[in-house]
């Protein structure tokens, strides 16, 4: 495949000839294999499956940063709103299999669900970049970085407590999509559910890199991302790609939050985590930088699983601290990012947004 | 509490030399008016009931942290997305500073009056070590990394339960020997007073002028001989301090501290949709907004049991509204009123 080939060469330039990188993407690889060692394959493979899905939030995120200069704090409300849909539209048919078995529904229904996500978060995405991003575009004469950061504060503000005050606070979950026993990979058992979130992870991404570069709409959204004005004179109406583009990444968050309904769950606040996380893949892979993303979230993941796996005690005056954990998933992040920003500003794929440094 | 531009031909009487020094401190005629209805509330029915004074505390506590908040947002155009974590960093060192009890690994017992003012320093110089790291680079930078940070502090509160007894909380000793709440009020009122002249102060001197040159255009800031890094980490760091000494007061006057409370980021934007409300740069504008928000939201919060969470989907209504229709906020409507009355007068 063309496409493929051409987003695995593009991952090889970005990754020699880069210090910072081939310290980082080193470094994660023997991480990698120590938790191979130390907590069993499964840890490896759990951490592939999260690292895929930290890498579609993220490209979502770099792309929205990339053409709208946007800094999307609502992105994990998209990814509630997916998670929303998944099950609305999961559970019933569920239910109605129960009594009347059939296996072609019961295969599809996922799929279904999380097609509705996404279908929902296209819709979701263009109805607030008309609603809110446009207006805002027109009113902005300086500062749009900033303010734009604060209208999607607003917006998550709104539909996190919009969603507790209509649905209530409480969990809806499901335990599984499929009901078939999980897969069998050399010694490791693997739930179909986390193998099958993968590779839509996987599948989303190599479709966007596609259209981005191989299609005309694509060209023109990449375009935009690099020059707004030159991009403008070349006929293209920023009024299409705007929408289309934030519609594109929320749809994406839409689909990684319907796809992981079986681990996160659907509550109000359950954006929070895949935020944070997404923005870290951002900020640690450079702002904007979309293939940096997509590497950054197996980086991530691989460093989240090192930090719940090995875990040690500080006696302090008689008092023990332990200092790991999944507890600790919260702190160590800061700290990777101190360093990052303390040696390279703008990432470790380079920021691809004009100018990291204040201009 | 507004400053608007005065007339100079009081200047020469004493009162005009009176409203000239309240002037250079930000409080004008209106201002000072308001001001003092606002600390004479509590005395008249039906104010003074004891629920009535809480409300006006938490008032003017929000007051108090929308001004210091709107000193970097509105100033430097740079969002402190870790102010509550920040304010919760305060509160927890003067309250482990205070702590007697043995239930946690240290027992220091220092006053809560000396407490509050570590605590400040301490938010201070993570302000500092913060703004020195993130300032050179653009502000969304700074931003996101306040929120990390912010949530790393939340994590190790959460976490370091020998020293905060993590998500149980802990119960500071408090500020005054009474349980009464107009004591209180009165010291918070003082300590938003205090917060908003300092900051006035600086904001009137060249530093508030490059300050603003700063959040306007930077490059023309900088062809001026301004260094912004060095003005812009100086401007964060002042803010954090505050809200530490901020944070110092909640603990030791609720009495009860806990990691979700007090350092989420919601709380953040609390003070941030206040702010915008409020009107951004001008910085009274969030702080008188705050006490009729108060009264506002917990009439809500106590009449409409059966919806949670109303206020908070009004809250951001109300910052998304005032983003897209009127970026001025209450404060540019106020000077929009002010020109338009003079406007009357002149031609009239």
């Amino acid at each position: 495949m063309k496409e493929q080939s051409s987003l695995g060469s593009t991952l090889v330039k970005k990754l020699t000839g880069n210090l910072a990188a081939t310290i980082v993407v080193g470094t994660t690889l023997v991480l990698a294999v120590v938790i191979g060692v130390e907590g069993g394959p499964s840890q490896v493979i759990n951490s592939i499956v999260t690292g895929g899905m930290w890498a579609l939030l993220a490209v979502g995120l770099a792309l929205v940063f990339g053409v709208m200069n946007v800094p999307h704090f609502a992105h994990g409300e998209s990814f509630m709103v997916g998670a929303y849909v998944a099950y609305f539209v999961f559970n019933p048919i569920h239910t109605s299999l129960k009594e009347n078995p059939n296996t072609f529904l019961g295969v599809t229904a996922p799929f279904l669900a999380m097609l509705a996500a996404a279908v929902a978060g296209l819709i979701l995405g263009v109805i607030l970049e008309r609603l809110l991003f446009y207006p805002l575009r027109l009113k902005t004469k300086s500062g749009w970085v900033m303010n734009a950061f604060l209208l999607t504060v607003g917006i998550s503000f709104i539909l996190t407590n919009g969603t507790t005050l209509t649905l209530g606070p409480n969990f809806r979950g499901i335990p599984r999509y499929w009901d078939v026993p999980p897969l069998q990979v050399g010694s490791v058992r693997v739930a179909v559910d986390r193998i099958i979130a993968f590779f839509i992870a996987i599948i989303s991404i190599v479709a966007l890199w596609f259209f981005l570069r191989q299609t005309r709409t694509g060209r023109a959204i990449r375009a935009v991302s690099q020059d707004e004005l030159g991009a403008q004179m070349m006929g293209i109406n920023l009024n299409f790609i705007y929408p289309l583009t934030f519609a594109l990444a929320t749809a994406m968050a839409a689909l990684s939050g319907a796809s992981l309904l079986f681990m996160f769950q659907a509550y109000p606040t359950v954006g929070l985590k895949p935020l944070y996380f997404a923005w870290y893949v951002v900020m640690l892979a450079g702002l904007g930088n979309v293939v940096g993303a997509i590497v950054g979230g197996f980086i991530v993941a691989v460093l989240q699983s090192a930090t719940q796996l090995f875990t040690f005690t500080v006696t302090v005056l008689g008092h023990e601290f332990q200092i790991g954990g999944i507890a600790w998933e919260d702190v160590i992040p800061t700290f990777v990012m101190i360093i990052v920003l303390l040696v390279v500003p703008s990432g470790i794929f380079g920021s691809e947004v004009k100018g990291v440094q204040e201009q | 509490m507004a400053s608007i531009e005065m007339e100079r031909k009081n200047d020469a009487s004493p009162l005009g030399a009176i409203t000239a020094a309240m002037k250079r401190i930000g409080i004008s005629p209106l201002g000072l008016v308001l001001l003092v209805v606002v600390a004479l509330l509590p005395l008249i029915p039906p104010f003074n009931q004891e629920h009535m004074v809480r409300w006006l505390i938490m008032g003017a506590f929000l007051a108090a942290q929308a001004i210091a908040f709107d000193f970097t947002a509105g100033y430097i155009n740079v969002v402190n997305f870790g102010f509550a974590a920040l304010l919760g960093l305060g509160a927890y060192t003067s309250a482990i500073l205070a702590n007697k009890s043995p239930v946690l690994m240290v027992q220091p017992g220092l006053s809560p009056w000396i407490g509050i003012w570590i605590g400040a320093i301490v938010a201070g110089l993570v302000g500092l070590g913060l703004g020195w790291l993130t300032l050179r680079l653009r502000g969304i930078f700074a931003a996101v990394m306040a929120w990390f940070v912010g949530i790393a502090l939340m994590g190790l509160v959460r976490n370091l339960t020998p020293l905060t007894r993590g998500p149980l909380g802990m119960n500071p000793s408090s500020l005054l020997n009474t349980t009464a709440n107009l004591p209180y009020y009165y010291i918070i009122l003082i300590m938003m007073l205090a917060v908003y002249v300092s900051l006035r102060l600086v904001t009137e001197s060249h530093y508030g002028l490059a300050f603003k040159a700063i959040g306007q255009n930077l490059d023309a800031a900088r062809a001026s001989g301004i260094n912004p890094t060095r003005y812009r980490v100086f401007n964060f760091a002042l803010s954090s301090l505050f809200a530490g000494w901020l944070g110092g007061f909640y603990a030791h006057y609720y009495g009860s501290l806990t990691p979700q409370t007090l350092m989420h980021t919601s709380k953040t934007v609390e003070v941030l949709a206040l702010v915008y409300i409020g009107g951004r740069g001008s910085m009274w504008g969030g702080m008188f907004i705050a006490f009729p928000f108060v009264f506002f939201i917990e009439y809500l919060r106590s009449n409409l049991t059966e919806l949670p969470g109303l206020h908070l989907v009004i809250y951001g209504l109300l910052m998304v509204l005032v983003m897209i229709l009127y970026p001025d906020g209450l404060a540019g409507l106020y000077n929009w009123a002010v020109e338009k009355i003079k406007g009357l007068g002149n031609s009239g």
